[in-house]
């Protein structure tokens, strides 16, 4: 559908929403890698696999400090992900499974 | 005697002289005033279509010239000063009066209204006091180019005002100035009916928006003759063609270009000009996109739509890459950020009627100011007088390429339902939306007001299917009222209202006018207890903060206690109930489906995960 809450930051009154919550990843899908290159690589980011589709998939609109605040377990990141297909994203199976592969290694849970 | 009457209907005398004259040749004044009454009829009918003379209390000329304008329904809130209209309204049934509890959702009812029936409409208030609440409204009226009419009295009567009294605030008609078109207080009685025509005339003279109409109480009571104008008579109908020398020019880029792309909105949709678009998209074989509006103005079938813009910018677009060209049919492009929507790479081709708003942030390589509908017929017979065999190879090839990505694009849209999460309760939004896209009818029409929920499964479809009427402007409450107004307009279509938890308790009074007037709509309410959108976007304002840290929020967490609007819907009059999982959601859209078979509005509150970055199950909120 067309583009909706997260794309509006300036908007003074809240926006109530629903759930969808764009955690942090969220909304922005980019799928060309010259997109993504075209950005200084963020940090916090080891090199793992899945790392480069994250990083030509979500990074447009999303800022890599956003990330960090965000911790759960692989299946919490796989629905993450596919809420941001709800929310317009492009993204076949196998990259979602990279993507929350990498995400569940790298922001998986904190250590209690 | 028969000359007089001739005279006086033919308007060459006054009433006083007709009087005069009868008076004068033997006749009683109250023989003479019987006479008059007698041809007050015979008065209005001769004056034909055009201008008809009446004469009463300033409201009832008012009365008078909204029925000369094509108004059938009006939307107010209880206004004693108004006195005057509501009797004039006992003897002129051709205007129904709709009583709005709060003036915020009677607003957004008849903006539901005009933007689903085209016809007329006005809404009415109490004064300034009345008017502050429908504001809120106004400003979406405003940014969504809705023609609606506003109008409310001013308390202080002529000749006692400027002394601050009861409901008197200086320059009332000023106050909604950069909200509106045209803005007056009108000075006389007699000159009601002209302030009224001037409002509907400015409201529907493109690009629309809202008019604010206004005068002192008093001169609703005062008697006055005047005329009354009919709505073809004052109403330019403007609808104009594009510069011919422009047409061509867009039509040579067009057709040279690499890889055009088209961007609708929301004049195509108001200018029922979907099928037009179509047939240019099919004539270049040009991919089609859309940027936030109001209506769906697209088949989303069609294999040459790619798909809404994801954050509002062509580059954001998965296919295609590289656009040389692109062309907008009126859509407002509004930008939130501050990178143009449209990037100073490709030339620009702008079509709409609102050439205010054109050439502002986009480099724009040609204008083409005109009513897409006219504006399309054009564009379209230039590019099939320049075209070639060899090019409609050339846009048939295109098109298969577009096709292949649209249909690439469906399925992996289709994946939505494998979240892992897909079968759990409360529900994700995700599936709510799923839900609801099997059940509605193939011609429904939804209503979205709900923030950041992106709609996904129902193949919108202007012309032959499902019909789109999301929000735009953003106060939020809109929604319920809008579906209330689409109802009342459009009575055979299924009408769906999808809304926030946040905007439902903004605007739940016209609830209340779909039990009374009996306007099934089914409304569901994604129900997460929060305000979501505000949540996520000041942790991206201050991520890894101390809100974070500490997860104390202080705006957005709605629960402690949970607000239930079903027992809300019930207050109203309308049957609900809640719907914690799946399961429980399709049962309670059957039983909608029930009730509105039987005429019965109904309501589904829908409970909905609250997921995303640092909610905890049991949110802190800031007590006393």
């Amino acid at each position: 559908m067309r583009a909706s809450a997260p794309t509006e930051k300036n908007r003074d009154r809240p926006l109530k929403i629903v759930t969808v919550t764009i955690s942090l990843i969220v909304v922005l899908f980019v799928s060309s890698k010259a997109s993504a290159q075209q950005k200084p690589k963020p940090p916090g980011f080891p090199d793992a696999p899945g790392k480069e589709t994250l990083m030509s998939k979500c990074f447009q609109c999303h800022s890599p400090a956003m990330w960090m605040d965000h911790r759960q377990d692989r299946k919490g990141w796989e629905g993450t992900l596919f809420r941001m297909v709800g929310r317009g994203a492009l993204w076949n199976e196998d990259e979602i499974k990279a993507m929350a592969d990498y995400l569940g290694a790298v922001y998986g849970r904190k250590p209690q | 005697m028969r000359e007089l009457v001739a005279r006086y209907l033919s308007h060459s005398i006054s009433r006083r002289t007709f009087l005069k004259g009868l008076t004068a040749s033997g006749i009683s004044l109250t023989a003479a005033r019987s006479i008059l009454d007698s041809l007050v009829p015979a008065a209005h009918a001769q004056t034909g279509e055009a201008v008809k003379i009446v004469e009463g209390s300033g409201a009832l000329c008012f009365a008078e010239q909204l029925i000369a304008s094509g108004v059938k329904y009006v939307f107010g809130n209880s206004a004693s000063e108004d006195a005057q209209f509501y009797e004039a309204l006992v003897d002129r049934p051709q205007i129904k009066y709709i009583l709005t509890p709060h003036e915020g959702p009677g607003a957004a009812m008849a903006a539901g209204y005009v933007k689903a029936s085209g016809e007329p409409t006005i809404v009415m208030q109490a004064a300034v006091v009345g008017l502050v609440n429908a504001m809120g409204q106004m400003f979406n009226a405003f940014k969504e180019q809705t023609p609606l009419v506003f109008y409310s009295y001013r308390t202080d009567q002529t000749g006692r005002a400027g002394r601050d009294g009861f409901e008197e605030v200086a320059n009332q008609e000023g106050i909604v100035a950069p909200l509106t078109k045209y803005s007056w207080l009108a000075r006389r009685a007699d000159m009601i009916p002209e302030t009224v025509r001037r409002a509907f005339k400015a409201a529907w003279t493109p690009p629309y928006g809202p008019t604010y109409a206004s005068w002192h109480s008093d001169l609703n009571d005062e008697r006055v003759r005047t005329e009354v104008i009919l709505r073809e008579k004052f109403d330019p109908r403007m609808r104009v063609r594009p510069n011919p020398a422009e047409v061509e020019r867009a039509a040579k880029l067009l057709v040279e270009a690499r890889m055009p792309l088209m961007i609708v909105g929301d004049e195509v949709y108001g200018a029922k000009a979907v099928p037009k678009a179509v047939k240019l998209a099919e004539l270049l074989g040009m991919p089609v996109t859309q940027a936030r509006q109001i209506y769906a103005s697209f088949p989303e079938t069609h294999p040459l739509w790619v798909g809404a813009l994801p954050v509002g910018r062509v580059a954001s677009l998965d296919y295609p890459k590289d656009p040389d060209v692109v062309i907008n049919i009126g859509n407002k492009l509004q930008h939130n950020s501050p990178t143009p929507m449209i990037g100073r790479g490709p030339k620009f081709i702008d079509m709409r009627i609102d050439s205010w708003s054109m050439g502002n942030v986009m480099s724009t390589e040609v204008p083409l100011v005109a009513d897409v509908g006219y504006g399309l017929d054009d564009l379209t017979a230039a590019v099939e007088h320049i075209i070639t065999p060899s090019f409609k190879d050339k846009a048939a090839a295109r098109a298969q390429e577009v096709r292949k990505f649209s249909e690439k694009a469906k399925a992996l849209r289709a994946l939505v339902s494998k979240n892992p999460d897909w079968d759990r309760a409360p529900m994700i939004a995700d599936r709510v939306t799923w839900e609801v896209a099997q059940f509605a009818d193939p011609d429904a029409i939804i209503v979205h007001e709900a923030g950041s929920v992106n709609l996904h499964g129902f193949n919108f479809d202007p012309e032959r299917g499902r019909e789109l009427f999301y929000y735009y402007g953003a106060h939020l409450g809109s929604g319920v009222g809008t579906a209330a107004g689409v109802k009342l307009a459009r009575p055979n279509r299924q009408v769906i209202c999808l809304v926030g938890d946040g905007s439902f308790v903004f605007g739940p009074t016209a609830l209340w006018n779909m039990a009374r007037l009996e306007l099934p709509v089914i409304t569901v309410v994604y129900n997460n207890h929060a305000y979501s959108g505000p949540h996520s976007r000041v942790i991206e304002k201050v991520p890894g903060g101390r809100m974070v840290q500490t997860g104390h929020f202080f705006h957005d967490y709605l629960g402690s206690p949970d607000m239930n609007m079903a027992w809300i819907a019930k207050g109203f009059g309308v049957e609900a109930e809640v719907a914690e999982s799946p399961a429980q959601l399709k049962a309670a859209l059957a039983r909608a489906r029930k009730a509105t078979v039987e005429g019965k509005p109904y309501l589904i509150d829908a409970q909905v995960a609250r997921m995303g970055v640092a909610w905890a199950d049991k949110p802190w909120f800031p007590r006393k």
